[in-house]
């Protein structure tokens, strides 16, 4: 069902796009050529988020953490074999994509933990990379208490989905 | 992100010097050619998505979508701008159907009119960022797609459990950053009273 519903958006936008009296083609190049000039923009930033990721995860130090603060996590309800992907998320979408791929093969994709990661996963975002992505064009250096919230809500977002997972 | 940004860094590398010295230039490399490769497959997808921008734009729908989330985005964002606000309106809509990379160039463009210059973040740019930093999503499309390849057999069943949450976490953040905003505000008016 779901697979229709941008096909149709796409449509219907083209359509009513030629109804408005729209050069379908001329605009459509318009914003295409907009897509070169940011992605060298934001290529920089980019690669420092994810060169510093590659290096954490690489010298141990995520297991290390993992192991380490397994106690927090398991009073909050979060298993065990979760906590990696938990600390993971902000950083990385492709890594943590992987991670839950492990998961799913590992412990079968039906199983209790499988659905939690899945739905940790749903519901969370690659703080850190939106982040310094959202804000690489503009001149802020300064963004107080933006991401302690973003965490602060990923982790009431995993312990919530672990929770749900139990019940549904 | 400049302090988490060097404690990451420079913490890795003192511990890889135990685990494995050789590795670490490689893996620095590694990790920026994959960066570069996510960029290239980045412009692709920006490309197709900004063109469908400019269409939305052109026909008007920008505008109606920005009028129909009018009321929302005036509350949660405080701001009198109705092209930021058409941004901002764009960025929900994809967010909300799961195209977190479609949102990207919106949510830069929003960014970049809601900077005040001040080289702080205003409150309406952090909830943009908590904002999308937990995402609403409706169809959490790659998770079911993995999922279903893994041989689950009800793939779909994790969409109302990840609802609940991320309906959940999005209002946690939305109450926080309201709150830290108000706070926040206080204590600069004391600031500025002394």
């Amino acid at each position: 069902m779901s697979a229709y519903i941008l096909p149709i958006i796409f449509i219907a936008l083209f359509c009513y796009s030629k109804y408005k009296k729209v050069n379908t083609y001329d605009t459509f190049v318009k914003g295409a050529k907009k897509a070169i000039p940011l992605v060298v923009d934001i290529f920089p930033y980019i690669a420092a988020i994810m060169l510093a990721v590659a290096l954490l995860r690489a010298s141990g130090i995520t297991t290390l953490l993992a192991d380490a603060l397994s106690p927090i996590f398991n009073a909050l309800g979060i298993p065990t074999e979760l906590i990696e992907l938990v600390l993971l998320r902000p950083f990385t979408g492709s890594g943590s994509y992987a991670l839950l791929n492990d998961v799913l093969v590992q412990y079968g994709a039906d199983s209790y933990i499988s659905r939690c990661a899945c739905v940790i996963l749903g519901c969370s975002e690659t703080i850190f990379y939106v982040t310094t992505v959202y804000i690489s064009q503009t001149k802020v250096k300064k963004l107080l208490y933006a991401i302690p919230i973003a965490l602060v809500c990923a982790v009431f977002g995993s312990v919530i989905a672990c929770l749900l997972c139990k019940v549904i | 992100m400049n302090k988490i940004w060097f404690v990451m860094v420079v913490g890795s590398i003192c511990f890889m010097l135990w685990v494995d010295p050789s590795s670490v230039l490689n893996e620095m490399i590694d990790a920026s050619s994959e960066a570069l490769s996510l960029c290239i497959e980045l412009c692709a997808v920006y490309a197709v998505w900004m063109g469908v921008l400019e269409l939305v734009e052109a026909s008007g729908i920008g505008n109606k979508l920005a009028r129909l989330l009018h009321p929302l985005i005036k509350k949660l964002f405080k701001i009198d701008d109705s092209e930021t606000e058409k941004m901002i309106a764009l960025n929900m809509s994809a967010n909300m159907l799961g195209l977190g990379n479609a949102a990207t160039p919106m949510g830069i463009n929003a960014m970049k009119r809601l900077d005040d210059g001040s080289g702080t973040a205003t409150p309406a740019m952090i909830m943009l960022i908590v904002i999308n930093a937990t995402s609403i999503q409706l169809l959490p499309s790659t998770v079911i797609g993995l999922r279903a390849t893994a041989g689950s057999e009800t793939p779909a069943d994790i969409i109302l459990p990840t609802l609940i949450a991320t309906a959940c976490t999005c209002t946690l953040g939305i109450l926080l950053v309201k709150l830290c905003n108000g706070l926040y505000a206080k204590i600069k008016k004391k600031g500025a009273k002394k």
